[in-house]
């Protein structure tokens, strides 16, 4: 309960800089709502003088043409009311979703590592569409009702205490059931959010890993598993709808209890406390319009906080690197210095580097060899402050990184990495993710280092050719020498080659790295692989055995 | 009630009794208010199921050869079908309720007041025209709004598999810029959407509030002159709120049907057209061993951008390895894919021992196979199980045989829980060498009489790649085995090499050639 109310304040947080929308639209659905007691209460007032003296009177005239604009008030003030709010919501929830992308990045800057990319999505769009009930269904809602409740108690007080109680001490309840309502339906609500991320990622896994769930003839156990989540969701949902129905109910019986509390009160009070009966008559009734639906808040509210629970969850991840509170300022020079590094990536993983030294003066070239699984690609995540060293410290111009930003860092070094991903978009836009203001020449002359410019000038749309996700419309090799002319463009006066030329045929691949040296201008260069052959040119050769680096002829 | 309230006014006689049953109405009219909500939110979900579980196979039929991103391909198969909910469960018996509802409260109402039922009767025809005018652009309005949330979901999945690139790129920043680009235009359809919707319940409120009007107006009017039944013209004031409610209930079941068109609509060509999988042979059994051939064998994926194999002929036997050499873009990948079944070719003959490989389902192809492809893919599980979906029924022994077989083992033994050890999506924890090799050790468990790996050494170094190459000998051995690769090792311990060219078959050479 603690931690629900927790998630939804932080929600309420993230949404200040909406706060203007949001204030607007719950004073609009109280105003809508006050005009909708307003019109029942005269025309409460018009029936029972009218009826009482058999005529229309002065008063019961004037009641019935005040009715007229506010007949016209109410359905304007509601749609307003709708139109403000959820205009106000889907601000506050794009604003979210920006948030959480936000968060993401800064929290899971190496890869996903065990979380799923399905799951993540499901976060995203569900989760967050999930934090809409907390304002529209509840908030909104409460804020209207409490403002009827109020106007009711204080119009009923002049009639008689007594009427007062009868009809507003149910309608109260009302407004209070929702926090009380909300822990109940809590584990349902949790329950279906969970079941929804689990849908999205039996959707989302095998189409991820498509070829290989074909290539295993696994599409009947994917189908299975998509359907066995489906279900789950269909049960969950149901348990919570259940919930949902009973404060429906609950809702319904507590204005009906004011009705007829009204009634109560006319028959036991006899011909006196007519007129205040049937005043109080209209004004539950104007009420239970506004107060009915106001119990299903607490699953909204519950749901609502199963979604904030779930995007927290997420976007809490803990950095792998934490930022220097006083970054310090970035030195001119980019000569890197790395001394008696010690590295493992989880306790109970074998040390990766134990007493790892090196240098790199600015504009040099270290190659970098060793078996898979040496360490190569774990130096460039420590180079990139992907990782912290658990032991000895890397300087860049002089500076030990621990005290720079990170994007300080990468503003120095760029890093071709083993994975890198082409996106779903031109191979324009996807070069230009390297240089944002680099022009059309550069990227061509990118693409001609990398040895890949002759493909893009053979394709109909050159560099507005779409690339599809992970590069999908190219051939591996294409893709590869398209991500390293991608790391050439980036303007980092260091760049890490993480096995530039893997996936590149042999002619391809010699004669890219004898051109490394021009083609990469001077600046200073790791290229990490495997085995050199013979045509790179190194300054300096270094191999990673047993954590350390030992200096090796080519 | 208005009974109860005419007495209160002194037009009628009743009491406590009328009370109690005023009382005991409203009562059973919330349990059959409960009721009616279970029985609606079982509905349907029977209906969503099964247009799910098709979606989601023609998804995975259609293949690599579906280039939307598998974001919003996963947004067809749960947002697109979850929308649906609406109009199983909400639509259907709203429709029923509308239509009988009101029809019967006018019809009561008449009985005691002519006029005052034929306003109802006049009012409740109003209803659908308002709601029809309104409609027709609801439907395209939540069309929009499905592509807009579909666009979202592919795009953020995608940037989040290459985070990474973003964030070493410095490009995080505008990459939410563009996300938020992306929410922004969700969130203007959604209102594009809503504003009618909000529209068309508008018309409703004042509808019934002109009602209200109407029937105030001509009661008052008879009460002036002394009205002849007080408690009738109560009794049809009370009855416009009820007279409205299924009404109401309509118009917003009605504005979920037209987002349920607007779901569906994307849903519809899916299941329409015939899926590929759904034709073709099946094999009754495997065989032990294939004979590959292609004869004059082309395939273009784009007109524009050439052919991806011209006139390719190739014949390989059991216990045979070709080897598909050639630089990058020169078709090798295309002819595994077209063995796959991924890709169908646009001309030429493709036989599996003799027999035309394109009548068989392209599952019944993948039957005879073990693959492993350039970017092979590691779900988020233990290294066991990874292994173990190329065939989950095999045992615990075959499976480390299997891992042990793609030096799988040597690596897993230093991790701390062996090969129970948990990767992450796309081998996150293992180098992608490691990953590399727990791929392989997929075709290993795999045992089919057919062998295709693609770049099957690429990632490791040359020690491992010496011993990795000793075991694909052993798996080919006595198999058919096509094999594209660069790698220069390769080529020298398999005897066949097959050279391709911008799709054509350049130089075919024995080794020692």
């Amino acid at each position: 309960m603690i931690a629900m109310l927790h998630d939804l304040l932080r929600v309420l947080g993230l949404w200040r800089a909406r706060r203007g929308w949001l204030l607007a639209g719950a004073l609009i659905a109280m105003l809508a709502a006050l005009a909708g007691v307003a019109l029942l209460a005269l025309a409460g007032r018009g029936v029972s003088e009218g009826l009482r003296h058999g005529a229309l009177t002065g008063v019961a005239v004037g009641s019935l043409l005040l009715l007229r604009p506010l007949i016209l008030v109410r359905p304007a003030a509601r749609y307003l009311e709708r139109l403000v709010t959820h205009a106000a919501t889907f601000r506050a929830l794009a604003d979210t979703r920006i948030w959480f992308f936000r968060r993401l990045a800064e929290r899971l800057p190496s890869g996903l590592g065990m979380r799923r990319a399905g799951d993540l999505l499901g976060r995203l769009v569900s989760d967050v569409e999930a934090l809409d009930g907390l304002y529209l269904r509840a908030l909104v809602p409460g804020a209207a009702a409490l403002a009827v409740v109020l106007a009711l108690a204080v119009l009923l007080g002049f009639a008689g205490p007594a009427l007062a109680a009868v009809v507003a001490l149910p309608l109260a309840l009302a407004l209070l059931l929702p926090p009380l309502l909300a822990p109940g339906a809590a584990r349902a609500a949790a329950e279906v959010a969970e079941a929804q991320g689990r849908l999205r990622t039996a959707a989302v896994d095998p189409l991820l890993g498509l070829e290989d769930t074909l290539a295993a003839n696994a599409e009947g156990r994917a189908a299975a598993r998509l359907d066995a989540a489906g279900q789950d969701l269909a049960r969950t949902q149901a348990s919570l709808a259940r919930r949902a129905a009973w404060s429906g109910a609950s809702g319904t019986l507590l204005t009906q209890a004011a009705l007829l509390g009204a009634l109560g009160y006319g028959l036991a009070g006899g011909p006196g406390a007519a007129a205040g009966a049937v005043m109080g008559l209209f004004l539950a009734l104007a009420a239970g319009e506004v107060l009915s639906g106001l119990p299903r808040a607490g699953t909204a509210l519950a749901a609502a906080g199963a979604g904030a629970h779930r995007l927290f969850e997420a976007a809490d991840t803990p950095p792998p690197v934490t930022e220097p509170a006083q970054p310090a300022a970035l030195p001119t020079g980019h000569a890197i210095r790395a001394e008696d590094l010690r590295f493992a990536w989880a306790g109970d993983r074998a040390p990766v580097f134990e007493g790892l030294s090196f240098e790199l003066p600015e504009g040099g070239r270290l190659a970098l060899l060793g078996p898979s699984g040496a360490g190569k690609s774990t130096l460039a995540a420590l180079l990139l402050k992907l990782a912290a060293p658990q032991g000895g410290c890397i300087t860049l111009g002089g500076v030990d990184i621990a005290e720079l930003s990170a994007d300080a860092v990468r503003s120095r070094i760029a890093c071709l990495t083993q994975d890198a991903r082409l996106f779903d978009d031109s191979i324009a836009a996807n070069l230009r993710i390297a240089a944002p203001d680099a022009d059309d020449a550069a990227l061509w002359q990118a693409l001609e280092r990398a040895g890949v410019a002759d493909v893009v000038r053979a394709l109909p749309e050159g560099l507005q050719t779409q690339c599809g996700e992970g590069g999908a419309r190219f051939s591996g090799g294409q893709g590869r020498r398209l991500a390293l002319a991608r790391a050439l463009l980036s303007p980092a006066r260091v760049l890490i080659l993480d096995e530039p030329a893997s996936g590149l045929d042999a002619q391809a691949e010699r004669t890219f790295l004898e051109t490394l040296e021009s083609a990469t201008e001077g600046r200073s260069v790791i290229l990490i692989t495997h085995r050199l052959l013979g045509v790179e040119r190194p300054t300096r050769i270094l191999r990673l055995v047993g954590g350390r680096a030992m200096p090796a002829m080519g | 009630m208005s009974h109860l309230l005419a007495t209160l006014l002194g037009y009628g006689q009743s009491g406590w009794p009328d009370f109690a049953a005023a009382a005991a109405l409203a009562l059973l009219a919330i349990a059959l208010g409960i009721a009616q909500e279970r029985a609606q939110a079982a509905a349907g979900a029977a209906a969503r199921a099964g247009l799910r579980r098709r979606a989601f196979a023609r998804l995975l039929a259609a293949g690599p050869a579906d280039h939307r991103p598998a974001g919003e391909r996963a947004a067809l198969v749960v947002d697109r079908v979850e929308a649906l909910d609406g109009y199983f469960a909400r639509w259907l018996p709203a429709a029923a309720l509308a239509a009988a509802g009101p029809l019967l409260i006018a019809i009561v109402v008449a009985f005691e007041d002519p006029l005052s039922g034929l306003i109802l009767f006049v009012a409740g025809a109003l209803v659908p025209v308002g709601m029809a005018l309104t409609g027709i652009g609801a439907a395209l309005a939540s069309r929009r709004q499905f592509d807009a949330l579909q666009h979202l979901s592919g795009r953020f999945l995608d940037r989040m598999r290459g985070l990474p690139q973003l964030v070493l790129f410095r490009r995080q920043e505008a990459e939410a810029q563009a996300l938020g680009a992306a929410a922004d235009e969700l969130r203007r359809r959604t209102m594009k959407v809503l504003r009618v919707a909000f529209l068309s319940g508008l018309t409703l409120e004042v509808i019934a509030a002109a009602v209200l009007g109407c029937l105030a107006w001509r009661h008052g009017n008879m009460l002036v002159g002394g009205h002849p039944d007080p408690q009738a013209a109560l009794f049809c004031l009370l009855m416009v709120p009820g007279f409205f409610a299924p009404l109401r209930a309509f118009s917003a079941a009605y504005h979920e049907r037209m987002a349920a068109q607007g779901a569906a609509a994307a849903l519809a060509p899916l299941l329409q057209e015939p899926a590929a999988g759904e034709t073709g042979l099946q094999l009754a059994e495997i065989p032990p061993s294939v004979v590959v051939t292609f004869e004059h064998v082309s395939l273009t994926y784009d007109p524009a951008r050439g052919p991806a194999l011209a006139d390719l002929s190739f014949r390989v036997t059991p216990g045979e390895a070709l080897v598909l050499a050639g630089p990058s873009g020169s078709g090798k990948s295309s002819v595994l894919r077209l063995l796959m079944g991924f890709q169908r070719p646009d001309a030429g003959r493709l036989a599996l021992n003799g027999r035309d490989a394109t009548t068989l389902r392209p599952e019944e192809l993948r039957r005879l196979t073990a693959y492993v492809g350039q970017k092979a893919h590691l779900f988020r599980d233990t290294i066991r199980e990874n292994i173990r979906l190329a065939r989950p029924e095999a045992t615990a022994p075959e499976v480390e045989a299997a891992a042990r077989a793609a030096q799988v083992a040597d690596f897993a033994a230093a991790l701390p829980q062996g090969l129970d050890t948990l990767v992450g999506e796309g081998g996150f924890g293992l180098s992608g060498g490691q990953a590399q090799r727990v791929a392989i050790a997929r075709a290993f468990l795999r045992n089919a009489p057919l062998v295709l790996l693609d770049e099957p050494t690429v990632h490791l170094d040359p020690g491992t790649e010496v011993q990795v190459l000793d075991s694909l000998r052993r798996l080919c051995a006595g198999r058919t085995a096509i094999i594209a690769t660069h790698s220069p090792a390769l080529r020298a311990r398999f005897n066949r090499v097959l050279e391709l060219e911008q799709g054509r078959a350049v130089t075919s050479r024995m080794a020692g050639e």
